[in-house]
């Protein structure tokens, strides 16, 4: 009798830890993607964030259109013949120094190294006009393009590990007279 | 006496397992709040375990055809779902506008949706462990080859 009882109350107590176990075990250091977007005018906005981690571990598994096992192919075609690596390669042994200024009457665009970064800024002077910064990690860029050169390919899984170890980093701002796109990482689990 | 008491007891014990066994997935919570035109609140938590177990009683024609549908995402769901497991409470996405608030979550074990409009809220929360067992049991009835 006693025996039956401890069987049942301890199937009971397993079902119930079962139920209630914690489940998340996340380590420490998870590091998000943000991407927010602001419309003042409408009064909008869009707030999307993902565990590095866990885009990691999908994309992998994303096998469509040119997206397979974590890479993207691109064609020679789409390079304009550039050898994209050899030209990376000369921008990484550089000091940090500005590569490409393009100023147009009402466009100005920057192209520079800076502490490691690629960066990118665009202007453009029309009356509520874009302005555009990207700034990417040379490691992200690397990581990029670590794929064989004879196939042509981003590794997409490998670019997301180099930006999962690359700190806190706002990579992109966009921002014209009434909308504000901001895609950074950090270890928050939220946006600001 | 003694016997008659015994099999009470094994009927409550399995009874009380039971409970606990259905309730091992966690529970699905829905509570959907109408406002206009007419007022409405509806409020149902029940096992997880059932829609796996409801799924059986669903037409195997129409399980296999969205079985075949969902195939080639499987290894990307399976993931997703794993990885969701593992990772701390986040937000995944967040819609704000003037009369609306939509939220999709992942909050303890547990996939959330909250929507919030002028004329209704509602919220439903799945625990992840039950979208994994339902899409198991959706991938089992996939036509043999």
């Amino acid at each position: 009798m006693r025996k039956q009882l401890c069987g049942i109350l301890m199937v009971c107590m397993l079902a119930g830890v079962a139920a209630t176990a914690p489940a998340s075990f996340a380590g420490p250091g998870e590091r998000y993607l943000h991407v927010k977007v602001e419309d003042a005018a409408k009064g909008e906005s869009v707030n999307v964030n993902v565990p590095l981690s866990m885009a990691e571990k999908i994309l992998p598994t994303v096998n469509k259109g040119g997206l397979h096992n974590g890479h993207v192919s691109i064609g020679s075609a789409e390079m304009n013949d550039v050898d994209v690596r050899a030209l990376l390669d000369a921008v990484r042994t550089a000091p940090d120094n500005e590569f490409v200024t393009v100023k147009e009457k009402d466009q100005d665009v920057r192209i520079a190294k800076s502490n490691g970064n690629i960066v990118i800024h665009v202007r453009d002077g029309n009356k509520g006009g874009q302005k555009v910064d990207i700034t990417v990690p040379m490691k992200v860029v690397d990581a990029l393009l670590s794929g064989t050169k004879e196939t042509n390919e981003l590794d997409i899984s490998a670019a997301i590990r180099a930006l999962s170890d690359a700190g806190d980093a706002l990579l992109i701002t966009v921002e014209d007279a009434t909308e504000h796109v901001r895609i950074w990482v950090d270890s928050k689990n939220a946006s600001e | 006496m003694i016997l008659l008491g015994k099999v009470a007891l094994g009927i409550v014990g399995t009874a009380i397992a039971g409970v606990g066994v259905l309730c091992s997935e966690g529970m699905i919570e829905v509570n959907v709040v109408v406002r206009q035109p007419e007022a409405h609140h509806v409020y149902v938590v029940a096992p997880a375990m059932l829609v796996p177990i409801g799924m059986r009683f669903a037409p195997q024609k129409d399980l296999s055809r969205a079985a075949a549908q969902i195939q080639p995402w499987l290894p990307t769901i399976r993931t997703a779902l794993d990885q969701l497991r593992e990772s701390d409470d986040v937000t995944l996405v967040e819609v704000k506008e003037p009369d609306q608030h939509v939220r999709v979550a992942k909050d303890g074990g547990s996939i959330v949706v909250d929507v919030q409009d002028k004329d209704e809220t509602v919220h439903v929360s799945t625990p992840i462990r039950a979208i994994s067992s339902t899409i198991e049991q959706l991938a089992a009835s996939a036509p043999s080859n």
